[in-house]
């Protein structure tokens, strides 16, 4: 299948108003590793810390991913072009889908840069392949910039996006089993966790770099992760329909 | 692809929208014909705006009808309309020539060789070559609304809206922009523009006065300057005058 021009046309034209900005680059890859150092530097004992990677991972690379998509996307809509792009030829897949493979590369760089940077500064062991782990990582990205898309599309303002990050994001940091297994949770707690995407990027996570399994193992996180950003994806073109109003 | 030659360029029915409980577009009706430019005049909140967001198809109608270049404002006829917003509309952290270049793109240009040479002709056009390579946040205004000009004309569109396009711009550049316009109403492109200056509406081949989301009067600047009954009544007190009988003239509907 071709891919459209207008997809990549607006998928180069992200990239290339990041690469601009050497700041946000910048933080892009600095927050999520200062972060990452404070979990590995604040675990005292290297066995936790082991099992608690890989959580850390997915819940970073999905907040980060949420928040980088959420943001830019609003600023679209608050700087006018979105109106401007919607007054055009391109489809709503197209900008919803230049969106998806523009922030992609951002989040696949994030997920190098915190995979290698755990594995090598906090000595995070793993027993699965390094380009399964990796290529799961990037799953749980995209998954991200389809939940960030979709919640932006849905926000007016910057104030309804803030506030998207606490009711979307922290109940997943607390629910997906971060902190406590989410088989030691209440039933109905249990019954929200096994909802929510994250807990899936943390359990597949998990499996395989714990466990050293594959990603056929995974079949069943691939399965909600894929399905939570293709209906994410399509639910944001059909929010983002032309002649709203 | 629709003939945007012949026949009018915007035939609007009875149009109504509203934001809420609030009226924006009362039961207005219009026609606008091809190949001239048309000036949407009226106070802020006269629903110029949202006529326009309207007419590219940015809102749906609550009540009424509009035809676009003889179809319903759909993605299928936009590559033949170029649409400035009020707000300058640009991407921040890009160059002047990467902004234009993207909507190049995204308005179908696809010959690199062709696209280059209009965005070079555009970005000359609105007098900023020496400035082409900047980051628009380090434009001031008035070459924003510039930039963001060229990215609604930069593909020869037959159909061209413009929201303020003369807000922040100095005389001599008002003129230059003018002089542009005429010469593509030569061309057989038809331009609306909405404005509340004065001096805006002089240059229009037709006008709207609008207000309360209605049209109180319609017609050519002379027309409209007549219709007064003084010798040397001026737009503004023709705009005055219509609000202050009320009645709509005899060219409008």
């Amino acid at each position: 299948m071709k891919m459209p021009s207008s997809t990549l046309t607006i998928a180069g034209r992200i990239i290339n108003q990041l690469v601009r900005d050497l700041r946000t680059i910048i933080l892009i890859v600095v927050v999520p590793l200062v972060i990452a150092s404070l979990v590995g530097v604040s675990v005292p004992d290297k066995r936790i810390l082991d099992y608690t990677a890989p959580a850390i991972l997915a819940v970073l690379i999905l907040f980060f991913g949420f928040l980088l998509t959420g943001v830019s996307f609003l600023r679209e809509r608050s700087q006018g072009t979105l109106e401007r792009l919607m007054a055009s030829p391109v489809s709503r897949l197209d900008i919803v889908g230049g969106y998806l493979l523009g922030f992609l590369l951002f989040a696949v760089v994030q997920t190098m840069v915190l995979f290698f940077y755990l594995i090598s500064v906090f000595k995070v062991n793993y027993y699965g392949d390094l380009w399964q782990i990796l290529v799961f990582q990037v799953l749980i990205g995209i998954g991200a910039v389809c939940m960030g898309t979709f919640f932006s599309v849905l926000a007016k303002n910057e104030f309804q996006m803030v506030q998207f990050i606490p009711m979307i994001i922290v109940p997943q940091m607390f629910l997906c089993g971060l902190i406590w297994p989410v088989s030691q949770m209440p039933e109905y707690l249990q019954w929200l966790a096994n909802a929510l995407p994250m807990t899936y990027g943390v359990e597949g996570t998990r499996a395989l770099m714990l466990e050293g399994q594959n990603l056929l193992d995974i079949g069943k996180e691939i399965g909600v992760l894929a399905a939570y950003a293709v209906g994410l994806l399509i639910l944001s073109a059909i929010t983002l329909r032309r002649g709203k109003g | 692809m629709p003939d945007s030659s012949s026949g009018p360029a915007v035939e609007v029915d009875r149009l109504s929208f509203n934001y809420g409980r609030q009226k924006v577009v009362d039961g207005l009706s219009l026609e606008v014909p091809s190949g001239i430019s048309f000036g949407l005049l009226g106070p802020n909140g006269a629903g110029k705006t949202t006529l326009i967001r309207l007419l590219v198809g940015l809102l749906r109608a609550r009540a009424g009808t509009i035809l676009t270049l003889g179809q319903k404002p759909s993605p299928r006829i936009a590559h033949l309309i170029g649409y400035m917003p009020q707000l300058p509309s640009l991407y921040a952290e890009l160059s002047v020539i990467q902004n234009i270049n993207f909507f190049a793109r995204i308005y179908r240009l696809r010959d690199r060789r062709q696209r280059t040479q209009r965005v070079e002709e555009v970005i000359k056009l609105v007098d900023l070559w020496e400035h082409r390579n900047k980051s628009v946040t380090n434009l001031s205004g008035g070459m924003k609304q510039r930039a963001s000009l060229a990215c609604a004309i930069v593909h020869n569109p037959p159909l061209l809206f413009l929201d303020e396009p003369t807000v922040g711009l100095d005389p001599e550049l008002r003129v230059h922009f003018w002089e542009y316009f005429q010469g593509l109403t030569r061309g057989g492109s038809t331009l609306i523009i909405s404005s509340h200056t004065m001096d805006d509406a002089a240059h229009c081949d037709r006008l709207a006065f609008m207000r309360d989301g209605k049209i109180i009067a319609l017609g050519t600047p002379d027309e409209l300057r007549q219709a007064t009954g003084q010798a040397k009544a001026t737009l503004e007190d023709a705009f005055l005058h219509f609000v202050k009988h009320g009645g709509v003239n005899e060219n409008a509907q």
